[in-house]
């Protein structure tokens, strides 16, 4: 019998928050952290909406103790502050007590840093402190700050899948624990605002010049965002034999492909809807024993269609309370999966619904509608938290309360 | 983990005549950079020509490697598709880098950018065999490919799977490779691959590839017995680490009859091999790969593949191991078997 596998720690960083205290209370105050870029040069800083971290780099590596910032990218900094949050909360004092994996995401490493200094790398002309950004473009360079920051080494690795990349790191850290590889696994992801993939999106129409609308029929696409969040996962021998306080369980995982298209998905939603069913049949739970669902709701037109019919198929005419909580941080693309995964510890842990912001108007193709109220007291035992992203890769995770 | 693995097939586009599936190991010569390209294909008969000409060269290289490995095994769909690499289609990346910058961030041209997401040759595999089930890349230097292996190995021991693609592969540009270059990553003085482990300077040679695996429960000649990665270790760590790792596998380092290793001709980094051989494997036949294929993240898929082309051809090989580092931070050990 495999290892039931535990959630005992959780630290992050958004546009909502520099911790998840603040995080829950913006969430509550339902202030969103959506607005113009200080710190990305981009001819797009006030057209296109993001969801930045309120701090400078500089600032950033002041709250992370860093005291030679040098080759400490933005994407290495937040990511710092956030696993150090999560083992705290742990009650974690040495991460390197036991063999412990860092199962980390990233999609573009630290290209926030290099892209500033890269024409001058280029140039043989020119030499300085840059030359200490050459090796951080790598998705390694991140990880292995934070393994090196922390003691973690036993497994030491990044996934990248898109935006679901932080959802298959929180997979196969718990994965490791069940295979009895690790009793503890260290899980997330940490994504940085970058002119790199603010363009990228923006090539690709992706992104709205508003604030963004997910599952609103006038949704016009995406607002990307910053941040990290680690969540650590232990074995529920670990955590009894340590007596750590279990914030939830991770009950239920599934990763699919979709083969449709290479940036879209299908318009039934069909990888949304194998993710949803096999990572709820994994938990042993059904369609009934979920009170709310963190959708991807991404605002893109194709993302919003094919997860509302994706829902509809799951559920049929009873689908669950559901919000996409981007309005609120941006998408956050690596980071995404894992800043959700702590949203859905904290709806069961606290009891609440968090609300979908800029909802006006159901979509023509969906009978449904997401929340669109804060709900507190509301008796959340299961979640679904989906993520989905280009290259097909689809996945959805299933947190359940801990029940003594 | 409890579970058997087997290679059920493989396909490798190196700078070797690798791609055909004979093993005839032959150093290329480099006429100006220390920079060995990879031999590549005709990819006519395996992506059609629209497809073809949209997609950059990592994409090309990756794609195919994993279509004629799919062929090999006499597989279609597999159940899931898993692939390592460090720093995916860097020609895209550097493509839409310059853009920007070209065009100012306006009217910019999607492709590069999408093509430069590092799960973007698993999307196209899984798109290309309509494989919906798991998939998965990562992204870590020299733990990128020896990460895909190991998922694949928890796949098949959870019983979820019974055969996995697994595969890594990386691009050298001419761009990265003068990147690099700056802080020490290659040889300064042209040299030549037969001469990379008696040049005795510091720095490799740049090298590239996509080699590609059927992982299988179902059993074939060569079995994977065991992986065991280890993150910057000290040499006494390391040896420590190999001595549990054959313990665990039940075998000593006598029971070794040949030993592949990824010296790299770095003075710098090359300690690790020359002590661990010394130490452990005095007697037994071993053999350097990167004078053949070049030095990069996922240059382990390159030595994974030449052990089973050599354990298919000489039954007298019954177990082999596989030692490989990169810039000694990513350390790793595969065992095969019969």
């Amino acid at each position: 019998m495999a290892e039931r596998v535990f959630i005992t720690g959780m630290g992050m960083i958004s546009a909502i928050g520099s911790n998840v205290v603040e995080n829950l209370r913006s969430l509550r105050l339902q202030q969103s952290g959506l607005g113009y870029t200080r710190y990305v040069e981009t001819i797009h800083k006030e057209t296109l909406p993001v969801g930045e971290v309120k701090y400078s780099t500089e600032e950033l590596a002041h709250m992370a103790s860093v005291e030679q910032p040098g080759g400490f990218t933005r994407t290495t900094l937040l990511g710092l502050i956030a696993i150090r949050e999560a083992l705290e909360s742990a009650g974690i004092a040495n991460a390197a007590e036991l063999p412990a994996a860092l199962i980390n995401a990233s999609t573009v490493g630290g290209m926030c840093d290099t892209e500033k200094v890269y024409f001058d790398i280029l140039d043989p002309q020119k030499e300085g402190t840059f030359l200490q950004y050459i090796d951080v473009l790598d998705c390694a360079d991140c990880t292995q700050r934070m393994a090196d920051a922390t003691g973690i080494r036993e497994y030491v690795t990044t996934i990248s899948t898109a935006c679901s990349s932080s959802a298959n790191a929180l997979m196969y850290g718990a994965r490791l624990i069940q295979q009895g590889l690790v009793d503890r696994a260290v899980c997330g992801g940490t994504e940085a605002l970058t002119r790199f993939t603010i363009n990228g999106f923006n090539s690709l129409k992706n992104i709205d010049k508003q604030f963004c609308r997910p599952f609103d029929q006038h949704r016009n696409g995406l607002n990307l965002g910053e941040g990290a969040a680690y969540l650590i996962l232990e074995s529920e021998s670990l955590a009894k034999r340590r007596g750590a306080r279990v914030l939830a369980e991770l009950s239920g995982w599934c990763n699919t492909n979709e083969a449709f298209h290479p940036t879209a998905p299908s318009p039934e939603g069909d990888g949304a809807y194998e993710a949803m069913k096999n990572a709820l049949a994994m938990s042993g739970r059904t369609v009934n024993d979920v009170q709310y669902v963190n959708v991807h709701g991404t605002a893109t037109l194709n993302n919003d269609v094919s997860e509302g019919k994706a829902l509809e198929r799951l559920f049929g005419t009873d689908v669950p309370r559901f919000s996409s909580t981007k309005p609120f941080t941006g998408h956050t693309l690596a980071a995404a999966a894992a800043i959700e995964a702590i949203y859905a510890v904290l709806s069961i842990g606290q009891q609440v619904v968090f609300p979908n912001l800029n909802f006006s108007e159901k979509m023509e193709e969906l009978a449904i509608v997401p929340e669109t109220q804060l709900i507190e007291e509301y008796p959340v035992q299961n979640v679904i938290s989906n993520s989905f992203g280009f290259g097909g890769n689809n996945a959805s995770l299933v947190f359940s309360k801990y029940e003594g | 983990m409890k579970a058997k693995v087997y290679i059920r097939g493989c396909a490798a586009i190196s700078a070797q005549e690798s791609f055909s599936g004979g093993f005839v190991p032959q150093p290329v010569t480099l006429a100006e950079h220390n920079m060995m390209r990879a031999k590549e294909p005709d990819y006519k008969g395996f992506i059609a020509p629209n497809n073809l000409r949209r997609m950059s060269r990592m994409l090309k290289m990756g794609l195919t490697a994993a279509l004629q490995c799919l062929r090999n095994s006499g597989l279609q769909v597999p159940d899931a598709i898993i692939t390592g690499t460090g720093k995916g289609s860097l020609q895209d990346t550097e493509r839409f880098l310059h853009d920007i910058r070209q065009y100012a961030e306006a009217a910019l041209n999607p492709t590069p950018f999408i093509q430069s997401t590092y799960n973007s040759v698993n999307g196209l595999i899984a798109l290309q065999q309509q494989c919906t089930r798991y998939n998965n890349t990562f992204v870590h230097r020299g733990f990128s490919f020896e990460h895909a292996v190991l998922d694949g190995l928890l796949l098949l021991n959870e019983g979820n799977a019974v055969n996995v693609l697994a595969g890594g592969f990386d691009e050298i540009t001419a761009e990265h490779f003068y990147i690099k270059s700056r802080i020490g990553y290659w040889k300064e003085q042209l040299t030549q691959p037969a001469d990379l482990y008696t040049a005795n300077t510091p720095g490799s040679i740049a090298g590239e590839g996509a080699v590609f695996f059927v992982l299988s429960t179902e059993p074939a000649a060569v079995r994977l017995e065991g992986l065991k990665m280890i993150y910057k270790p000290s040499q006494e760590t390391l040896s420590q680490s190999l001595e549990a790792f054959l313990a665990q596998h039940q075998v000593t380092a006598a029971d070794i009859d040949l030993l592949i290793t990824g010296q790299s001709g770095d003075t710098n980094y090359d300690h690790f091999y020359h002590d661990l051989q010394s130490r452990y494997f005095p007697q037994t036949t071993s053999e350097p790969f990167k004078h053949l294929c070049g030095e990069y993240d996922t240059a382990s898929a390159f030595a994974l593949w030449m052990a089973v082309q050599r354990m298919e051809a000489e039954p007298s090989l019954k177990r082999v191991l596989i030692y490989n580092h990169f810039y000694g931070e990513q350390h790793a050990f595969f065992l095969l078997s019969r």
